[in-house]
């Protein structure tokens, strides 16, 4: 190609906000080149179409919560900032759903939707976070439990590729089958397949009336049957936490519907939880959020994970919970917490060095594959996280490779920050 | 490096033993059309395999003559997504029926792909569980269909589909490979884009699916209207007022003239609409909300509301609802059933579009639909003695579908495209998004050798510039449609 | 071959009736266009559940009655998918369409045995089961541990046809439940009703029963008589047709026909104990439609044709119910539940008995595999179901099966004998007249070995 543009004269043709890109917004360490902030979904297209005409790196930023998830990019030339594209597109409450754009932050559009009585029924666990970010990390927090996560609540979703091209699946009616379901490949996709610019959600009525059942238990073994008495109970919650720190394990049950039923339901929670039990409006502080730690490690674990007896509790003060989780996995672990939802996520923060994660990574990986579970590295520090090996086993890999190579055959979009080198 | 058909049933029958692989023309021709019989193709094979390493060896020797195939479960669907290739193999999973595990404790089950939906519910009920998804069929179709199909039923309104109560499959890749599609394994979700993928992506051979627990009660009560438009009003009531009923249905006076004539449902007589609306969940949340919705029904104008006192109620009032397709065959000699999506607030004014349509015409159009979730089952009726009778009703059918995408809806809420309504895809998709679409498809499939001609009209073949598309697909003619 | 005594007197058919090719002309394709192809018959049908194949399943044969409408000719394959069926009409049941199948299947058959030429051997055992099963003297022959049996003329026949191996469990198991020989009590002409008398009706015989289950005629007549019924027993009666008809052995059926017709004229109501008989006389109106002589003769019969159950609940009970302390799996026979819609009648005798628990088995929609001559003519593929029905028989852990066909009872006792296990078997009538005679569970129970 003869006489090419520089890349930021050609990006600011097409976008009016373009500038280099700053060293403290680097990811995970490497500093974009530049940075762009389209307006609107066409603008969008237009600076993609321009990445792709000048060969540049594009790894797109929403509220950047979780831009330090993951792995490093090999090369980032274009920050994609959707902090522009922030409209609530449409709210048909009528029909429990709404459009928005990418940047919009979760708590903005909690707020629009709260005004007619509705929710998108996903927790944040992260403030700040967008709705395409939310999308692309597939976040969720304890309504997973009952609501599922992002892939089970976008009806449709607007990307844009790598090429430039807009492409929109779905649409904005809850029930429809009419192709292929872009907006589930997208969800946790981190960037790698194309730029998420719009989506679509069912959404749900808030709730009249909630409570939270707390309780404390002494061990994995009790906390195993009672989160199978809640499960095998026709109270249906709405979340179903277990805490587990050096203080020990607690359990809460989150109960949402009419004020009657509502009642009724946590007055029989408490009864199958057992006496200590309690009732209350709010949420115990944990709940919700990440643990603690400069290392969050991503699990899965189904229910019958919490039957892993602890092997032994010798030489671990019998009142740190973590340790007595996932058959003891994590015991000798200094300061491990642990959140896990009776949907089978779970998330274990530490602050240790490189050889400890390792270990501890590797014992829960064999303690949770008997329960076809396994456990994903999220954040660490840079010395730690080197060390690791991030995602464990992906069994699907090939074809995964095969998708992206379709998407994203320059291999441009978030190199090298996702599975297998993708 | 040419295989022919009659050398590849050989090796097919080398794999899986001469009973499992028929070539018969008498007999292939009973595996012509699945539950949508307007579109028929004889296969030049059928397998019928009874284990995943058989479905892998299968696809493989197709993979390897270059011969396609087509994967089919009970062959319910009503898109013709099972249809078969007249040059290809026809996989059917009818023998692959086993339910391999239920696991209680973590409220799951592991099933193959012929196993029936409600079969699932059968052997897991006893456990205090139960399959979600309940399309129509669902005593007769297949965890494997409902998985290519995103199966959804009436009480997907809070429930969900297949997609939201499938964990895990094991496909066979178009490569012949076996390979575990999980969804909470790292890396894509390619679970979610396998489910729902009409068969096109590989062939599921072990499905993990989530049981739900059976709720404490349901209660269920039948309002009668005057009109439809009474009818949608007491349903944007009953949302509006923040309840998520396990079903919302309604019906039409002609459908229930229809099902009157067949089981005799004895619906209130005179009723332009009746609406069926059901809550299931807790005992003391459900007894508070339906206080409220069957307020709600009345304050809408219903002149009469029967409220279910027992399962045997509740049976007849479903009963009218469950039969209302098959009982449209009492008065018309043939009919269409359409499948189509608005939003749920879009309902009167598609509803009198419809008439409109239905007059301008002169086809009658009977309607069921799932008033919750806004899906549309208008059934197009005509008689197939009368010269030019089913051209024009399959152009009302289409216009439907118009009006459906006018108001932002789907060509098809739980049908399916298939190979019925690819030729709408384009109305509802632009060329940019049915060929990012194909991208997934090359990824999966590059040959294009596993259900092709399914789903996209024109598609593009793989390792071809974005955006560029062939001409129709050479299978588009081949279908014999009477 | 002698002529045995009990032939049918030949009943000859009106001149001008209906030829029998031409019936079902211009219906059939009206009945094959009743099918939507939705499947809903696939998980009732019994070969759709042992081997999964759609030319198994009434879709399937439907979609190959179509083939052959629309010019195919019958062929091997073909042929052996209408013979695999064992007519059970589970598949009507679960229509919800209306398709009529039981007719599709009949017209079907009738065609298959006037078009499709059988390999001899085939011949051979179909002939022999034709005149063997419909005539009582010559079933009281084969009766006893096969004594009597070189004297019909018939065992060189059966014995080269190979029909003997598929027909000895069978038989096993007929001895094994029915009544030493020589203490079935021969019924009268006449049973007077049992204090007032509400009804007077006519009672039909049978021919597996009667010769094999006298005890269950026995017990039939007392329930009548006790519930204050007349029962007359007509001597003249034969077989009523059943597996000619469900066999598209159309000219010999209605000829069975026409005389049972003319045995039970007098009556107002007809009670039928064996479900295949039952069904058959209820189909006799369709069989003699085009007979203009016959045809408002066939019709009344079939009007007046009641199953025991059906009649029993009709009427109310009236005697005094007495205790029969067991635990009864009731078995639907297809011939019944499926054929007449008879399910609910049988389970609310039961269920009135004190101290009697009736408990269900799991897929009762779905065939024993006994289905008339399916067990003669499908042997391996009746064994399987039987197998699979012994199987859900085991797990109700009832110490009585009750049924009210005789054949459902001996091929389910013969799966459950290869299982290693016995348990009793009654007809309802049995267990009502244990009942009302107040005899308890004992007499019922002592016959499992």
């Amino acid at each position: 190609m003869g006489g090419p543009l520089d890349p930021l004269d050609a990006l600011a043709k097409v976008c009016g906000d373009v500038r280099p890109g700053e060293p403290e917004e680097g990811v995970l360490g490497v500093t974009p080149r530049f940075v762009a902030a389209p307006g609107t979904v066409a603008e969008a297209a237009e600076v993609m179409r321009v990445a792709a005409e000048q060969g540049l790196a594009v790894i797109p930023r929403g509220g950047e919560t979780r831009l330090d998830w993951g792995l490093p990019p090999g090369r980032c030339d274009l920050l994609l900032d959707t902090s522009r594209l922030d409209r609530v597109i449409e709210h048909a409450a009528g029909d429990l759903v709404v459009k928005a754009e990418a940047g919009l932050t979760m708590e903005r559009l909690a707020e629009v939707l709260a005004g007619r009585g509705q929710r998108l029924s996903l927790d944040v666990p992260l403030p700040g976070s967008t709705v395409g970010g939310t999308i692309a990390t597939g976040a969720a927090g304890p309504l997973r439990l009952l609501y599922g996560s992002p892939r089970d609540l976008v009806i449709g979703l607007t990307i844009v590729r790598a090429d430039g091209q807009i492409a929109r699946s779905g649409g904005k009616v809850v029930k429809n089958v009419a192709g292929y379901d872009l907006g589930r490949l997208f969800a946790g996709s981190y960037g790698t397949l194309g730029v998420i610019v719009e989506a679509a959600f069912r959404l749900h009525p808030v709730p009249s009336a909630h409570a939270y059942v707390t309780t404390r238990v002494p061990d994995a073994a009790n906390a195993h049957e009672a989160v199978q008495g809640v499960l095998h109970s026709p109270v249906a919650p709405s979340a179903l936490e277990c805490e587990a720190s050096g203080d020990g394990i607690t359990l809460g049950v989150l109960l949402e519907g009419v004020p009657e039923g509502v009642a009724a339901r946590a007055t029989r929670v408490a009864d199958l939880l057992g006496p200590g039990a309690d009732i209350s409006h709010e949420p115990p502080a944990w709940w919700g959020a990440y643990p603690d730690g400069t290392t969050l490690i991503e699990v899965t674990a189904p229910p019958s994970a919490l039957a892993e007896a602890p092997a032994a509790t010798e030489g671990t003060a019998p009142a740190d919970g973590a340790a007595l989780l996932w058959g003891a996995a994590l015991a000798g672990v200094e300061g491990c917490q642990v959140r896990w939802s009776a949907s089978g996520k779970g998330y274990v923060g530490l602050t240790a060095n490189a050889a400890e994660v390792a270990e501890v990574l590797a014992r829960l990986r064999t303690t949770l594959a008997r329960h076809r579970g396994g456990a994903v590295v999220r954040y660490a520090p840079e010395g730690v996280r080197t060390a690791d090996d991030v995602w464990g086993p992906v069994p699907a890999l090939t074809l995964m490779r095969r998708v992206k190579a379709q998407f994203d055959p320059e291999h441009r979009l978030s190199p090298g920050r996702f599975v297998g080198g993708i | 490096m040419e295989t022919t058909l009659p050398a590849l049933a050989e090796r097919l029958a080398r794999a899986l033993g001469d009973e499992a692989v028929i070539t018969d023309p008498v007999r292939l021709r009973t595996y012509e059309c699945d539950g949508l019989t307007n579109h028929r193709a004889m296969p030049a094979i059928v397998v019928l395999p009874e284990s995943a390493e058989q479905i892998a060896a299968v696809v493989r020797e197709c993979a390897a003559a270059g011969i396609p195939y087509v994967a089919r479960g009970s062959g319910t669907g009503l898109s013709g997504g099972a249809l078969p290739r007249t040059d290809g193999v026809l996989i059917v999973t009818s023998r692959m029926r086993r339910i391999l595990e239920i696991d209680v404790p973590n409220q799951r089950a592991v099933v193959e792909p012929g196993v029936i939906n409600l079969d699932v519910t059968r052997a897991v009920r006893p456990y205090g569980y139960y399959f979600a998804p309940d399309p129509s069929s669902q005593q007769i179709c297949s965890v494997g269909g409902n998985v290519a199909e995103n199966s959804g039923g009436a009480h997907c309104l809070k429930y969900g589909f297949t997609a939201h109560h499938v964990l895990a499959c094991e496909i066979v890749t178009p490569d012949g490979e076996l390979v575990t599609l999980a969804a909470g394994d790292p890396g894509y979700d390619l679970l979610g884009a396998f489910i729902g993928s009409e068969g096109t992506l590989g062939i599921t051979t072990k499905i993990t699916v989530r049981l739900t627990r059976v709720p404490e009660t349901v209660q269920t009560l039948l309002a009668a209207y005057d009109s439809i438009e009474a009818g949608g009003t007491a349903v944007s009531a009953i949302i509006g007022a923040g309840v998520v009923p396990a079903a919302i249905e309604m019906m039409d006076a002609l459908s229930i003239e229809a099902a009157e004539a067949s089981v005799a449902c004895g619906y209130p007589p005179g009723a332009g609409a009746v609406l069926i609306v059901e809550l299931d969940g807790p005992e003391p949340e459900v007894a508070a909300q339906f206080a409220e919705v069957e307020r709600l029904c009345r304050e809408a104008g219903a002149f009469e509301i029967r409220i279910a006192a027992d399962d045997a109620a509740r049976a007849l009032i479903w009963k009218g609802r469950k039969s209302a397709f098959a009982a449209v065959g009492r008065i018309s000699p043939a009919y269409i059933v359409q499948d189509g999506v608005i939003p749920r607030t879009a309902l009167p004014q598609v509803l009198a579009s419809i008439d409109a349509l239905s007059a301008e015409s002169g086809v009658r159009v009977a309607n069921v639909f799932h008033a919750g979730d806004g899906n549309l089952h208008p059934l197009v009726l005509f008689d197939d003695a009368e010269p030019g009778a089913a051209e024009r009703a399959e152009e009302v059918s289409g216009r439907i579908l118009d009006l459906c995408i006018e108001h932002g809806g789907s060509i098809t809420g739980e049908h399916g495209v298939g190979v019925d309504k690819a030729r709408y895809m384009p109305r509802m998709f632009s060329d940019a998004d049915l060929d990012t679409m194909q991208m997934v498809r090359c990824g999966f499939d590059p040959a294009g050798l596993c259900n092709p001609g399914k789903v996209f009209p024109t598609p593009r073949l793989c390792g071809e510039v974005p955006g560029v598309r062939k001409g129709p697909h050479p299978y588009e003619g081949k279908a014999d449609i009477f | 071959m002698t002529a045995p005594q009990d032939l049918p007197e030949p009943v000859v058919g009106s001149p001008g009736a209906t030829p029998p090719d031409l019936l079902g002309e211009g219906e059939l394709p009206k009945l094959l266009g009743d099918c939507v192809h939705c499947g809903f018959c696939l998980p009732t049908c019994p070969t759709y559940v042992l081997w999964g194949e759609e030319m198994d399943s009434p879709r399937g044969r439907i979609h190959l009655m179509q083939q052959h409408a629309e010019g195919t000719p019958l062929s091997g394959p073909m042929v052996e998918h209408f013979d695999r069926c064992l007519g059970c009409m589970a598949c009507v049941t679960a229509c919800p369409s209306g398709v009529q199948y039981d007719r599709l299947i009949e017209l079907t058959r009738a065609e298959v045995e006037r078009e499709h030429p059988r390999p001899l051997r085939e011949r051979l055992v179909r002939e022999a089961i034709f005149k063997l099963f419909p005539y009582p003297a010559r079933l009281r022959a084969l009766r006893g541990p096969l004594r009597a049996y070189q004297k019909t003329g018939l065992d060189r026949l059966v014995r080269r046809s190979g029909v003997l191996d598929r027909l000895s469990p069978s038989l096993a198991a007929m001895e094994r439940l029915a009544p030493p020989l020589g203490r079935a009590p021969r019924l009268p002409e006449r049973v007077a009703a049992r204090g007032e008398r509400r009804a007077t009706v006519g009672m039909l015989t049978g021919c597996v029963q009667r010769e094999f289950f006298p005890g269950v005629n026995a017990a039939t007549a007392r329930v009548l008589a006790m519930e204050g019924c007349d029962v007359i027993i007509p001597k003249s009666q034969g077989c009523c047709g059943a597996l000619s008809l469900h066999s598209g052995r159309d000219e010999e059926a209605r000829d069975f026909a026409r005389r049972t017709i003319v045995a039970f004229e007098a009556v107002d109501v007809i009670v039928v104990n064996a479900a295949g008989c039952g069904s058959a006389m209820k189909e006799y109106a369709r069989l003699l439609a085009d007979d203009p002589t016959w045809a408002g003769r066939a019709e009344a019969l079939s009007v007046k044709t009641k199953d025991l159950a059906e009649f029993l609940v009709d009427i109310g009970p009236r005697a005094e119910r007495r205790p029969v302390p067991a635990t009864v799996a009731y078995h639907d026979a297809c011939h019944l539940a499926h054929a007449q819609g008879v399910r609910s009648q049988p389970r609310a005798l039961l269920t009135g008995i004190p101290e009697l628990t009736v408990r269900e088995i799991s897929d009762p929609e779905v065939c024993c595999g006994s289905a008339g001559t399916y067990n003669l003519l499908q042997p391996e593929a009746a064994a399987e179901l039987g197998d699979r029905k012994a199987l859900s028989v085991r797990a109700t852990e009832a110490e009585l099966l009750v049924a009210a066909n005789p054949g459902c009872s001996m091929q389910i006792t013969t799966a459950l004998a290869r299982q290693g296990t016995r348990i009793a078997v009654a007809h309802t009538a049995e267990v009502l007249d244990a009942s009302l005679r107040g005899l308890g569970a004992g007499p019922l129970l002592r016959r499992s070995s």
